[in-house]
Order: C-alpha cells, then structure tokens, then sequence
C-alpha cells in the first residue's frame, strides 16, 4: 500500500528520507491520535534536492476536510522545519475536497479562505481533539506511574517540577524531595503526554499540577479513579473510531484494486 | 428467537429502516452521497459474501425486508426508526408515513416511531399531533444533522426543541431516539455532537434518550453523559457488526458501555439494511469480551446481558410484554408466512442460525 518511490534526482542537497520520514511520523490523525505514517497515509514522498513532495491519501474520499487540513498542513509544517528542505507541496488524493486542501496549504492560505463555505475556523476543532488526545495520554502516563509504585494521592498531586526527563536513560524520575521520594518510570508514556499537555497549555510552568481531569482542572483524589477511567474512555473512542476508519479504508483499497 | 446454547433469547432489532434512495427519488446530490456513503458502511462490516449490490441497496422494498428480518427468526420485531432527508429525497429516505407501510399489515411485529424537526415550528408541532393520532407514537426518531434549506442542523438543548420535547411529553410519546454517530457525507460532523443531549435528557426526566450509535465517534462523550444521566440509554447500530471484524474493539466498547450504562440501559440494533440482522444477530450474540477485557471493567457479556441488550431493555421502554408476544407469535401472519411455528412452539425449538 505505502510505498516510498526513490527518485533519480540527486538528493545530495536535500534531505534524506529517513528525516522527512521521522518528521512524518511525528504528525497524527488528530481524531484518533495515531502517526499518518503508521495509519499508512503516506502514499509517496518525492525528494528533488531541497524541493520535497508528500502525496497521501485517507481513509474515504469524505473523511473530515478539516481533518484533512490539520494533516496536510502539519505534514508540510513538519517537513519544512527541517533546514534541508526549502519547500514542500502537499498532494491530498482521492478526496472530494483535494482541490481546496491542495491548493490552500500549497498556497499557505487560512483554512476559512480555502473553506469560505465552513462555519467557523479550525482552531476549536483542533483544541477539542487535541484535549482528548492528552486525556487518552494521561492514561498511559499514570499507568506507567502506578506501575512504579506511585499511589494515587501523589499521582494528582505532582508537578511539572516533580517529573526530571532523562533523555539518554529512556527513563523520567518522579522526586518528591520534600517527602524523601524517588521512582524512575520509562520516559515513552511521559514524553507523549507532555507533547500533548505543552499543546493543550498545560504543565507548562515548573509548579503546574501535571495531570489534570478532562476539563483542565486538578483532580480530587476521591475522582482518581474516574478521572482515570475516562482516560480509558478516551482511547478506547479513538481505537473505535479507528476501527471504522481502518475498516472503510480496507474496502476502499480492495474496491481501487478490484476496479484496476 | 435465537437459540444459544439451549437457551431463547428473545430479539427486538431496536434500529431498521425500509428506505427508498432509487435514483428516481433523489433530488439533490446530498441524497447520492448519502447512500454512497451508507453503501460505503455496509460493505465495510458486512462479510464479502453476504454483502449486497448497490441496485438492491437502493430500495430493497417490504418483502425482502420481511425476510430479512424474519426469515430465519432472527429478530422477532423491530422498531423503525424514520430518517426524512426531504430535501434530498422527494418522498423522503424513509419517513413514518413510508414505514408504516411493514408497520401497520405487522402491528405484533413493529414499532413504529415518528419524528420531529423544531426548524419546522407550528407546523412541526401539527405534524407531531397527527402522526400521533394516527400511529399512536412511543418514540421519535431525531436525525439533528438534516439538512433543511440553509440550515445544516440543529441542537436537542435548543428552545425550539424543547416545545418539541415538552409536546412529547404532553402526547405521551416517551422514547426519544437522536442520532449521534459516524459522518455520513455530506452531513456536518459536528451536528452529530453529542453533548446537546446531556441538558435535554437533564430537563426531561420523564423522557427516555436513546443516543443512536452510542455518540461514536464521541464515545467518551456519551459515556460520561450517560454516566450522569438515568434516562440515557445507548443504542449499538454501527458498534454491532465490529463484533464480526473487529471482534476486540467490539470486546472494548461493549465493556466501556457496560461499565459506564450498566446492562440496563443498552439497546441492540442493526441498522437495517446497513446492517443485516439475519447474519448480525448471531456475530453479536456470539462474540465474547476477551479476558482481558473481563478482568479490567469487571462486567460481563452472559446471557442475562444478552437478553437484556437484545431484546428485554427494548421491551422495557416500549411496553412489550416478551412472554405474551411468544405465546402469539406461534401463530401470527409472519410465523404462518415463514414457517416458524415450530420455532415459537416452546419445548424442542428449531434451530435458528
């Protein structure tokens, strides 16, 4: 399905494709918070010095144009930070409103000028999903901690200060100095749920609460345990839909081959 | 019936439609997207065998639907649940009045709910009356992502909607059916959200909501309002057939449902004909929570669930009585027409698979 063509061009001014790859993989469907690389969107990368070019397709020809948006213009932000590339076109396939998307990201244009037709901008939509993705995150972060012996009460009470990253370990040490406590956890859920909490604005200064109930605030400990059920909840609606997503997009496939 | 293990279990397929999207009806290109985009559905959790073409698909018409719901007794009745889409289709997708059709020759056999639309105001209040007075309404089915003109939908928690709601209440028509679920072009996703139903169902305590295809894709939404709310319930058209290709994620989102709503308050339903219960009936009855699943929420899918789900939480809200219904169905019209006799006979029942 995913294929990377090499292309005859030299590439030896531009960047190679393992880079665009790892910038790609780093950009998700943002409703079911999974890498566009791993869902196998990625249908091409074209690499022409520091010129580069994605095509992709999704799972319907009517999956969400706003979706489609954050996507395209994600993969092309993504790419583009990488100092080897100069420019990058965006080539969204088979899909009802490529010409808009196509166009508005290659042109850099707002999503409301691409979309005159949509009611309101993409923003919301974006702080909405990216809300449920740091909540299905949490989850797996507060596993990893209760995994380690970290009990409830100090889970809904630590810090952005309280959690050290160590990089080069793979770990993060939670320290409670002040309480004479250390635990070391695998820095992978940690490092995911930052991701999301720095987009969602939280836990970004050293003294904010870390994990937070859907609603952005500190979590009771009386509601621990529901508050973590919903971040349960919350993967287990993303894993759904990506099963409706998966499903279309396998009979999408068969339906384009049967038709060859 | 459907016959697990030596075991009845009763089935009230709580979703079907007898729809007509035949080209000759569609007048505005929503209405080709839309079937399109429901065949698009269907063949994606249908078994390849079993899967239809777009002809049939289009408009299958009463007789096939009978069969298909009846033939091999895996469903024992229904309740049809009206999508008007009038301004894509000049007789409407499938109305009340188009359903009435099956619904009034089988009265033992269906329910037939109604609908309202607040955009169409006094009217819409008129029209609710009748269709009462002619059908004598349990439910109402509420599509909010029509399309009407220039609008693209509408809010349950409106103030137009609750005149809808309070009329409801006045006619007795207690059961509330919105759709909350997956996009289905060209409709709006966001006129799916689910979250309009939480001040509705708080407002209406007296009224049942039954969130049509659990909010998917806003299962978490739904749960946790469900979670707050005693008179949420969940109907499964769209999570069902998972049970056949995704037999986890079925596993999962049965066992969130369960541990959020409770056994109580979960409703099956195929979807009819997106989905076909003479084969879904058997793939949901037959799938199991994984153990994994079992040991994290705690619940269970045995047949005290599987009756409650497929049929009693049904009968629960619309009155049927199960027993009395399988005492008439040894001898009703669809017994006679399919020859079920046997089946609702009791003792040594026919297989039904």
């Amino acid at each position: 399905m995913a294929s990377n063509s090499s292309t005859p061009h030299d590439a030896s001014n531009g960047p190679d494709r393992a880079a665009v790859r790892d910038r790609l993989r780093r950009v998700t469907d943002p409703e079911l918070d999974r890498s566009i690389v791993d869902l196998e969107y990625v249908d091409e990368i074209e690499i022409d010095g520091p010129r580069v070019a994605l095509r992709f397709t999704l799972p319907t020809a009517w999956c969400s144009p706003a979706f489609a948006w954050m996507m395209a213009t994600d993969a092309r932000d993504a790419v583009e930070a990488l100092s080897s590339v100069e420019t990058t076109k965006i080539v969204l396939q088979e899909h009802l409103h490529e010409t808009e998307v196509n166009r508005g990201v290659n042109e850099r244009l707002s999503f409301e000028a691409a979309f005159p037709d949509a009611d309101g901008g993409i923003e919301d939509v974006r702080a909405q999903l990216d809300e449920k993705a740091r909540v299905a995150r949490q989850y797996d972060a507060v596993e990893a901690l209760l995994e380690v012996g970290l009990d409830p009460a100090r889970i809904v009470g630590l810090r952005r200060r309280d959690v050290e990253r160590d990089e080069s370990a793979g770990i993060a040490a939670i320290e409670l100095s002040d309480r004479g406590f250390t635990a070391t956890a695998p820095i992978e859920p940690i490092d995911r749920y930052l991701e999301k909490a720095k987009e969602t604005d939280i836990g970004t200064h050293p003294g904010d609460i870390f994990f937070r109930t859907p609603e952005g605030a500190p979590i009771d400990p009386d509601d621990f345990e529901l508050v973590h059920r919903r971040g349960r909840l919350a993967q287990v609606n993303m894993s759904g839909q990506g099963g409706i997503c998966d499903a279309l997009n396998e009979s999408r496939r068969a339906r384009l081959e049967g038709d060859d | 019936m459907y016959h697990h293990d030596g075991d009845d279990i009763f089935v009230i397929d709580s979703h079907v439609h007898l729809w007509d999207a035949s080209e000759q009806n569609i007048i505005h290109e929503g209405g080709e997207q839309f079937i399109q985009c429901f065949y698009d559905y269907h063949t994606s959790f249908t078994p390849e065998e079993l899967q239809w073409d777009i002809d049939e698909y289009r408009k299958y018409g009463s007789d096939r639907m009978l069969e298909d719901l009846f033939g091999n007794a895996a469903a024992d009745m229904a309740i049809f649940q009206p999508t008007y889409l009038t301004d894509f289709y000049d007789e409407g997708f499938n109305t009340t009045e188009q359903n009435a059709e099956l619904a009034t020759a089988y009265p033992e056999r269906f329910i037939l709910n109604g609908t309202f639309d607040p955009r169409d105001g006094e009217e819409g209040l008129e029209y609710l009356e009748e269709l009462d007075d002619t059908y004598d309404l349990q439910g109402v089915k509420l599509y909010t992502a029509e399309w009407r003109g220039d609008s693209k939908g509408w809010r349950l928690d409106s103030e137009e909607a609750f005149r809808f709601l309070e009329k409801c209440v006045e006619l007795g028509i207690e059961n509330v059916h919105p759709h909350k679920g997956p996009t289905i072009r060209p409709l709006n996703r966001d006129a799916f959200d689910v979250k309009d139903v939480d001040d509705a169902a708080s407002s209406f305590p007296d009224l049942n909501f039954v969130v049509e295809h659990v909010g998917l894709p806003r299962l978490d939404d739904f749960c946790w309002i469900a979670g707050q709310e005693p008179n949420v319930y969940g109907g499964l058209a769209v999570a069902a057939p998972f049970a056949q290709n995704r037999p986890g994620k079925f596993s999962e989102i049965m066992s969130e449902l369960l541990w959020w709503l409770g056994e109580d308050r979960v409703l099956f339903g195929s979807d009819y004909a997106i989905w076909n219960p003479d084969w879904l009936v058997e793939e949901v009855i037959e799938a199991e929570l994984t153990p994994e699943h079992r040991a994290e929420y705690g619940v269970e899918w045995d047949l005290e669930t599987k009756r409650k789900v497929m049929g009693e939480n049904a009968a629960e809200l619309y009155d049927i009585d199960i027993e009395e219904k399988k005492r008439a169905f040894r001898d009703d019209e669809i017994t006679e027409t399919f020859e079920l006799a046997d089946h609702y006979a009791g003792g040594e029942p026919a297989a039904a698979d």
